[in-house]
């Protein structure tokens, strides 16, 4: 009696459970991972960890990628091209190529979907000497006007921009001046003017970053790596100062000093606020941070080499961490700092996005 | 007497010198071709042969040319004039030039040699353009090698 009690009960939260809401949110969540030297992007299924599908198929060189709040929409910057590919949610289609001022990296958006904006890099011309740049080099930041969907404006600046990052309540743009003649500079943008409101030096430049937030939701620290130091700094939004700097040892064993030349690259905070997620590349290892205090409370081994960039999910469970060099991609569960799948997918995979599948 | 003999000596060895140079002048080829030649690299081999390795598209794999025309890679290529699938004369030998960052002769351990070949087969660990080449069976590597090892057109 108790036992058929039992499963009708189960039986029934199963069903509320499967037709809520929130379990048709879950059904929709996909993790998009680009590849840069490969030919297509993957789409992985965070309740399998599969890949359950690709899209631009032929694309070359994929660098940035966002997505629109209502996952209508994703923004993917293709440096072959020198463009900005809008592709259409449901159909996986690009709808509207955008052309870009240069060489487009990394790609962010406003809360409100209403702005996208496009780092741009150096061009060749500029790096036809590497590693001596052009005295007169200078990248920016493309704007793009998702309404129009038009390039509405190039904010130049002075380096190359690899990295931004739209801080979580839309004011302002975050930018690391470093790719290719680095500005030794981090730039913050009024988004709603689209020009420079101050900033900060910092040697080197911020590249790649992650931001949290005060309760009231304004911009509480950057988090910045650098390019080049196994490590990151803390940067207080408020007072404009470096607070902290923070180095990792080499892990005995497991260094992986093959290029590219930025030894920690990719860090997200998890949306609940509560812990700061940094890749090292030349560990192959993430490393936890708590927050706000940014404590040490774990490092998670990862089965594949090259850590390049990861997302986190919206419930702050897991991170989905790059493998750039062994073409994989590694799941962290992060309540428990273990390393519970990994998922083969394209050449040099790099940004990836957790989206909300319309 | 000392001084006389050391001055015998010396035009003695300026005399040796001299037809020892009209020798080698004698022996060495024209200039043009020593200017083709002098990094024992074959400038048609590489214009007709490795350069389309550069432009060809492998499976699942985005070509060489897209990111060695772009981004900060140490090894350049100029970028392709706008609708074109291959570089012109010009465009060519100053690849070519390019390329001798990269490629040296008789090495087979030069980096465009090792670096995109996979770590499996004796390549490098890690290549920011993805292992383009899985075997040394591969006749696109091949002929990177061939390249290096000085083969002429």
């Amino acid at each position: 009696m108790f036992r058929t009690g039992l499963a009708a009960f189960a039986g029934i939260a199963l069903c509320t459970l499967a037709f809520s809401p929130l379990a048709a949110q879950q059904s929709k969540l996909r993790v998009i991972q680009t590849n840069f030297a490969g030919d297509t992007i993957h789409i992985i299924d965070p309740a399998t960890n599969k890949v359950v599908g690709t899209f631009l198929d032929g694309i070359e060189s994929a660098h940035g990628i966002a997505v629109s709040p209502d996952g209508n929409r994703i923004y993917l910057s293709e440096e072959s091209t020198n463009s900005l590919q809008v592709i259409d949610g449901k159909t996986l289609k690009t709808t509207k190529s955008i052309p870009l001022s240069g060489n487009p990296n990394l790609v962010d958006i406003t809360p409100d979907g209403k702005k996208v904006y496009v780092a741009i890099a150096l061009s060749y011309t500029d790096l036809s000497e590497f590693p001596r740049v052009k005295a007169t080099a200078a990248g920016g930041v493309d704007v793009i006007d998702t309404t129009s969907m038009t390039k509405v404006k190039t904010i130049a600046l002075k380096g190359g921009v690899h990295d931004l990052n739209v801080t979580p309540d839309g004011k302002f743009l975050v930018v690391g001046n470093a790719r290719g003649g680095r500005a030794n500079v981090m730039t913050v943008v009024d988004t709603k003017t689209d020009d420079v409101s101050w900033t900060m030096p910092m040697d080197p430049s911020p590249s790649p970053m992650a931001i949290s937030k005060n309760p009231d939701g304004s911009t509480k620290a950057i988090y910045a790596q650098n390019g080049r130091d196994n490590g990151f700094q803390v940067v207080d939004f408020a007072t404009r100062k470096i607070t902290q700097t923070i180095k990792f040892a080499p892990i005995a064993g497991r260094e992986n000093p093959y290029g590219p030349p930025a030894a920690s690259h990719g860090m997200m905070v998890t949306p609940d606020q509560k812990t700061l997620v940094v890749n090292s590349r030349y560990n192959s290892a993430v490393y936890l941070y708590s927050l706000p205090d940014v404590k040490p409370v774990g490092v998670v081994n990862l089965s594949g080499k090259g850590a390049g960039w990861l997302t986190i999910t919206p419930d702050s469970k897991r991170a989905y961490i790059a493998n750039e060099h062994t073409n994989n991609v590694s799941v962290i569960d992060i309540p428990t700092q273990k390393e519970i799948a990994v998922i083969p997918v394209g050449f040099a995979p790099a940004r990836n996005v957790v989206w909300m599948a319309p | 007497m000392m001084r006389a003999s050391f001055y015998m000596l010396a035009a003695a060895s300026l005399v040796v010198a001299a037809a020892a140079s009209l020798s080698q002048a004698e022996s060495a080829p024209a200039a043009p071709a020593a200017a083709a030649n002098a990094s024992g690299l074959d400038y048609n081999f590489f214009k007709t042969r490795v350069q389309p390795v550069f432009t060809t598209k492998r499976p699942g794999h985005t070509r060489c040319v897209v990111c060695h025309t772009q981004n900060n890679a140490p090894f350049h290529l100029v970028p392709l004039s706008p609708g074109s699938t291959t570089w012109n004369e010009e465009q060519s030998r100053q690849n070519f030039q390019l390329i001798q960052k990269v490629a040296i002769p008789g090495n087979v351990d030069s980096p465009i040699v090792h670096h995109p070949l996979a770590e499996t087969a004796g390549g490098d660990p890690h290549h920011g353009g993805g292992q383009q080449f899985e075997s040394q069976n591969d006749p696109a590597w091949q002929t990177l090698k061939a390249f290096v090892m000085g083969q002429k057109a």
